[in-house]
């Protein structure tokens, strides 16, 4: 379970006092932001890379303090461009090296062949593959971790529709395992298709909170204007 | 850690661009090496010629007043270490010419094929990886740890102190591995093409070996911090440029600029030619004097004052001119010593200094070679001033015996060498650290 409590943030223009919520097993959380920046440095403090001003952030109870890698947690961050990965070296060489870390080859597969992942992408430089073959086997990578908890940042963000839905596939399974997902992001249409629940985050504050059922008995684009525009 | 190993391999020799640009390292080296080795291939065949030319000249001279002005030629040979340091040696091709005037005399030739053998200043084995391999060195410590994102990414696989240490260790081990194994390569090749190192140039060039690698950690570890320090941006190239520019250039350049400064307080080489000549002229004119008042006197007496005049001048003016040559030559090494100690203060200006010594045409080379001169000088002027009022003009002797006439001048490792290689390992395990703390910075930010 994630649990956020009186969770306050700032850095330059953006703010966040007070956010509270929390996120049960087998439960798509999807905390609307308009700003994109916002939901970097939110992301960063819910991964402990950043430190928030105050407030709690706990996952399965266990309290995260200061800047420090929870471990019961999955953090799949956007990818804002491939060359930031790239290693210079093949695809395959680098699943290796992270296999070798500890991560299960086997998981790591099985990702990658929800996503029709060919075997001669293992040979590709990252630079080499397509955005969104990239996307996948980085997917793939974050998931083998396998946590309680998983927390997304916008990832499906300018992906085509096919990933879109090969990424729903997965992000199902994980739920149907009883994970707890919190997603961040700015697309009220793709909340209101894959969430449970949707937040929607104004003026630095948490303002309102549905169910995604209700959502559609709500006029979408009056919501958008209202809180995302 | 072996996991590192295994994937920086593959990152390094994997890719391409590196491939093909540690490919031009090796053919590059492997060409001045080359170059080198033909170069004392033929200073072997000329080292020949001059002994016979040396040993030809002496029978054409008829008297020991003849040997005295003509004298003889002292040609300095390096040690076969040098074909790796043709142009990395501070002196070049010199010679001296002993005989009875008072100038010390140190030229170099231009004459024939000489004038062809125009050096610049990286083109030898040791500029090669100095230039390209810092370059390349610099390039890799950027490349090393990708990006901000990649790193956030990576740490939640592993802690980022692990990452970074360990990428680092693996990533100099093969670079490493590769310059080290390229220079030795060389060294056995040279020795297959004929060229005898003794026990102590092997260990020379393989300490140099080990400073070089040292010093190309050292530019690895600078671009892996400049690369944090410009978190990471495309400008990064233009900073990687001005880094590379002031280290392998621009330091060394202005520690030359500052060691010709402190060489301008020594006083000029002429003026001590000029004060030896006044005293030599002091005496001669003692001896016109003594003829002026005897006019008459018979030539055996004139021979007999021209003996004591010569033990006078060994006795009196002749040493005061040694004295002033060797206060001369102790005040050029002073200027050098100094040289040495502020060439310490970075690697890549103490590396200079290190292939100068190397090759044995570097400073303390012809330090040695002044000694040489001087102390063969005072044997040449004792021989020569006894065979002549001794001798009765019988055949003329050759004074040099045993290939006297050729200095060999050593490799040596400068005294402040394993300063130097302390200087060099602390300024990269500095780098290595600022690195690390600023990285911490850059990817968790509290």
């Amino acid at each position: 379970m994630i649990a956020l409590k009186n969770l306050t943030l700032e850095k330059d223009d953006f703010y966040l006092s007070d956010l509270c919520l929390e996120v049960s097993q087998g439960e798509i959380y999807f905390l609307l932001n308009r700003l994109d920046q916002g939901n970097d440095f939110l992301f960063r403090t819910l991964s402990g890379f950043q430190s928030a001003e105050s407030g709690e952030i706990s996952y399965d109870g266990m309290r995260l303090i200061g800047v420090e890698r929870p471990q019961t947690a999955v953090f799949i961050d956007r990818v804002h461009d491939r060359a930031d990965f790239d290693t210079e070296a093949r695809l395959g060489h680098w699943l290796d090296f992270l296999c070798a870390q500890g991560l299960s080859r086997e998981d790591i597969y099985k990702t990658l062949l929800v996503g029709n992942f060919h075997e001669r992408h293992l040979k590709k430089m990252v630079r080499d593959l397509a955005p969104e073959t990239f996307k996948l086997a980085y997917l793939a990578v974050c998931l083998a971790a396998d946590g309680a908890n998983i927390v997304i940042n916008d990832f499906i963000k300018g992906a085509e529709k096919s990933f879109e839905l090969k990424f729903n596939k997965l992000l199902l399974q994980k739920k149907a395992a009883g994970r707890s997902i919190l997603f961040l992001g700015n697309d009220i249409f793709y909340a209101s298709e894959i969430a449970d629940r949707v937040g929607f985050i104004k003026n630095g504050r948490l303002m309102f909170e549905a169910a995604a059922v209700d959502l559609k008995d709500m006029d979408i684009k009056d919501l958008y204007l209202k809180f995302l525009n | 850690m072996l996991a590192f190993l295994r994937f920086e391999r593959r990152r390094i020799f994997g890719e391409r661009k590196n491939l093909i640009f540690l490919g031009f390292i090796s053919l590059l080296s492997a060409y001045f090496v080359w170059s080198g080795l033909n170069e004392h291939r033929q200073f072997q065949a000329e080292k020949k010629i001059f002994i016979k030319f040396e040993k030809e000249k002496i029978n054409q001279i008829v008297t020991y007043v003849q040997y005295g002005s003509f004298g003889f030629r002292l040609l300095y040979e390096t040690s076969s270490l040098n074909l790796f340091f043709v142009n990395s040696s501070v002196l070049q091709d010199v010679e001296s010419n002993i005989d009875s005037l008072e100038a010390i005399k140190v030229e170099s030739s231009f004459k024939g094929k000489k004038l062809f053998l125009k050096r610049g200043y990286f083109k030898d084995f040791a500029g090669i990886p100095f230039i390209f391999g810092s370059l390349f060195m610099l390039y890799l410590g950027h490349m090393a740890l990708v990006s901000p994102a990649y790193l956030r990414f990576i740490s939640g696989r592993m802690t980022l102190k692990k990452y970074y240490a360990l990428t680092t260790a693996a990533r100099l081990f093969w670079l490493d591995l590769f310059f080290v194994s390229l220079g030795s390569g060389l060294f056995f090749l040279v020795q297959l093409g004929g060229v005898d190192f003794s026990r102590s140039e092997t260990m020379i060039f393989f300490w140099y070996l080990l400073f070089l690698v040292l010093l190309l950690d050292f530019l690895y570890l600078m671009g892996q911090l400049t690369s944090v320090l410009v978190y990471f941006r495309k400008i990064f190239f233009l900073w990687f440029f001005i880094v590379w520019f002031v280290c392998i250039f621009l330091l060394p350049e202005i520690n030359r600029i500052s060691v010709f400064n402190q060489s301008l307080v020594l006083e000029s080489a002429e003026k001590v030619n000029l004060e030896k000549f006044r005293t030599l002229m002091a005496l001669e004119k003692k001896f016109r004097d003594y003829l002026k008042v005897n006019p008459a006197a018979p030539l055996d007496q004139i021979r007999q004052m021209q003996k004591k005049f010569a033990v006078q001048f060994l006795n009196s003016t002749y040493l005061v001119n040694t004295g002033l040559e060797t206060k001369y030559l102790r005040d050029v090494e002073k200027v050098i010593a100094g040289h040495e100690r502020q060439s310490v203060l970075f690697p890549t200006t103490f590396y200079h200094f290190l292939t100068g010594e190397v090759s044995g045409k570097g400073y303390y080379g012809y330090l040695d070679f002044m000694d040489y001169i001087m102390k063969l000088r005072n044997r040449f002027m004792q021989f020569y001033l006894k065979k002549r009022y001794e001798s009765n003009d019988a055949a003329v002797e050759s004074f040099v015996k045993n290939e006297e006439n050729l200095f060999r001048a050593r490799s040596r490792l400068p005294k402040t060498f394993w300063l130097g290689l302390l200087a060099t390992v602390l300024y990269g395990a500095a780098f290595l650290a600022l690195a690390y703390w600023r990285l911490r910075c850059l990817v968790f930010q509290p």
